[in-house]
């Protein structure tokens, strides 16, 4: 039954794998494009997947150093093209080994960019006068980003740093891939229907036009329109600002500025805090101490009134009193007797200076003879109206005395004797009578 | 009455009794009536003083809404 093709010796395993890896040499920079499925990270962290169209499926094979390189790591959906070589594994799996990944049709992408762009600049998205403020201090702080890696991490970090206690809320999505655009947009839709965040960041670590794809999209440039919540991006360092930088209400590169932005430092709210806190206090003292002392003033003012009231009408009393005591009829009376005395005073002062006036006068002429005229002439003069004080001059004058018998005696010096003492017996004296007088000698005295 | 004054009112109706004791044209009894008055008034505006001194002493301690956030 053994055919002659089959009497030959057969290959060895190793023989045919050869053979057909010769036979695969022309494979060796092919350029492929399909999209990927299934894939699977290696332990040794390279990445296993298919690449498929509508019919047919082949298994390819990227090492971790050559993605790093690229910058790429293929997702599940996304369709792109692949260069590499078709070889043959030990295992006997045929394997696409890439090298090269490029996405499919970026110029299709970038026009269709910019016809996004164009249609939410003419509706007025980007307009700053649209944008929202962010909150001062967001109670919650919601992040959508993927929940692991530095981004996430690099947030956190920023947030709980500049404040320790804030609450966070993480949205994870898929920030990144085929999927990026419809899984963002869920998050945040979630975030504003929840409602617990005040203000909400979408991070990413940065990347490519390609690998930004998702935040060029007009479904999260929608989303992120129709968000209740304010939304800060933070998309990493790109040349290009994306459609989400462009639409959201603030729009920062690294994760830490976006932490920065979003969240104030505590402890500069405590100082600020503590600062009223202090100028309050102040002023409130101020304040109750300035209408304490108002009220101590009017209280003393008010004291002051009782005392005030009664000295004015004691004060009243005492004037009536004094009033009254000068009106009394005594007091009237010892008045103008002290009047009297007074005026009396002053009339005999008065007196008493003519009356020395008239003595010098006298005095001051020495003709006792035109005294005597002027004197005679005066008496003669008035003779008639001061005829009584004639007669009661006359009366009293020696003349009238001797006259009426009684005698004159003058001792040898012609002084008037008016004792038995101003002469002794054998002087002479002189006796003056009414008329003529008498030369006598004394004979004895007698006490 | 004077239960439901505020410190403003107690203050003014206050400075009219000084007022009017100070001018001094009133009878000594009005005057004493007035006196009266006036020191009612005082002590109204001294309690509403003392109860917002109290008010703001025994307001909560800022602190602990600080802890809360």
């Amino acid at each position: 039954m053994v055919r002659p093709e089959e009497a030959r010796r057969p290959l060895t395993v190793s023989e045919l794998s050869f053979e057909i890896r010769r036979a695969l040499r022309p494979l060796s920079t092919v350029l492929v494009k399909g999209e990927v499925t299934g894939l699977k990270r290696t332990g040794r962290g390279n990445y296993s997947f298919s690449v498929r169209d509508q019919q047919a499926v082949m298994q390819a094979f990227l090492y971790g150093d050559q993605a790093r390189r690229l910058g790429i790591v293929p997702e599940d959906g996304q369709v792109f093209v692949f260069r590499g070589k078709v070889d043959l594994w030990k295992s006997g799996a045929l394997n696409l080994i890439v090298d090269f990944i490029q996405f499919d049709d970026v110029g299709r992408l970038r026009a269709q960019l910019e016809a996004v762009k164009r249609r939410l600049e003419l509706e007025g998205a980007f307009a700053p006068e649209r944008k929202r403020r962010l909150p001062f201090l967001p109670r919650v702080v919601a992040l959508i980003t993927s929940p692991t890696g530095a981004v996430i991490h690099d947030l956190q970090e920023t947030i709980r740093d500049r404040y320790p206690n804030m609450e966070i809320l993480v949205y994870p999505a898929q920030v990144q891939g085929t999927a990026s655009p419809g899984s963002v947009v869920l998050a945040l839709r979630r975030c504003n229907q929840e409602g617990r965040a005040d203000v909400v960041v979408i991070a990413r670590g940065g990347g490519s036009f390609e690998e930004l794809y998702a935040f060029d999209t007009e479904p999260v440039a929608r989303a992120i329109l129709a968000s209740r919540i304010p939304v800060v991006t933070a998309l990493g360092h790109t040349s290009d600002r994306t459609v989400a930088d462009m639409v959201a209400d603030a729009e920062c590169r690294t994760p830490t500025e976006a932490g920065t932005r979003v969240v104030p430092l505590k402890r500069d709210l405590l100082a600020a805090l503590a600062e009223r806190r202090r100028r309050l206090e102040r002023e409130t003292t101020r304040q109750l101490a300035g209408h304490a002392e108002r009220l101590a003033q009017r209280r003393q003012r008010l004291a002051q009134v009782p005392p005030a009231l009664l000295r004015r009408r004691a004060e009243r009393l005492e004037r009536f009193r004094s009033e009254l005591a000068r009106l009394s009829p005594v007091r009237q009376l010892e008045r103008r007797e002290e009047l009297l005395r007074e005026r009396g005073a002053r009339l005999e002062a008065a007196s008493r200076r003519l009356l020395r006036q008239r003595r010098a006068e006298l005095a001051g002429r020495d003709a006792s003879a035109r005294l005597e005229r002027a004197l005679t002439g005066r008496l003669t003069a008035a003779e008639t109206g001061v005829g009584h004080r004639r007669r009661r001059l006359q009366a009293l004058s020696p003349e009238r005395v001797l006259a009426r018998g009684y005698s004159i005696t003058l001792d040898e010096a012609g002084h008037v004797l008016r004792s038995a003492a101003g002469t002794a017996p054998g002087r002479a004296i002189t006796v003056r009578l009414g008329a003529g007088s008498l030369a006598a000698r004394v004979e004895e005295t007698r006490p | 009455m004077s239960e439901q004054l505020s410190y403003e009112q107690a203050l003014e109706l206050l400075d009219r009794k000084l007022k009017a004791l100070e001018d001094g044209d009133l009878s000594l009894d009005d005057a004493l009536s007035v006196v009266d008055e006036a020191r009612t008034y005082l002590r109204v505006a001294e309690q509403r003083l003392e109860e917002a001194r109290k008010r703001i002493e025994v307001r909560p301690e800022g602190a602990g809404m600080d802890e809360q956030r």
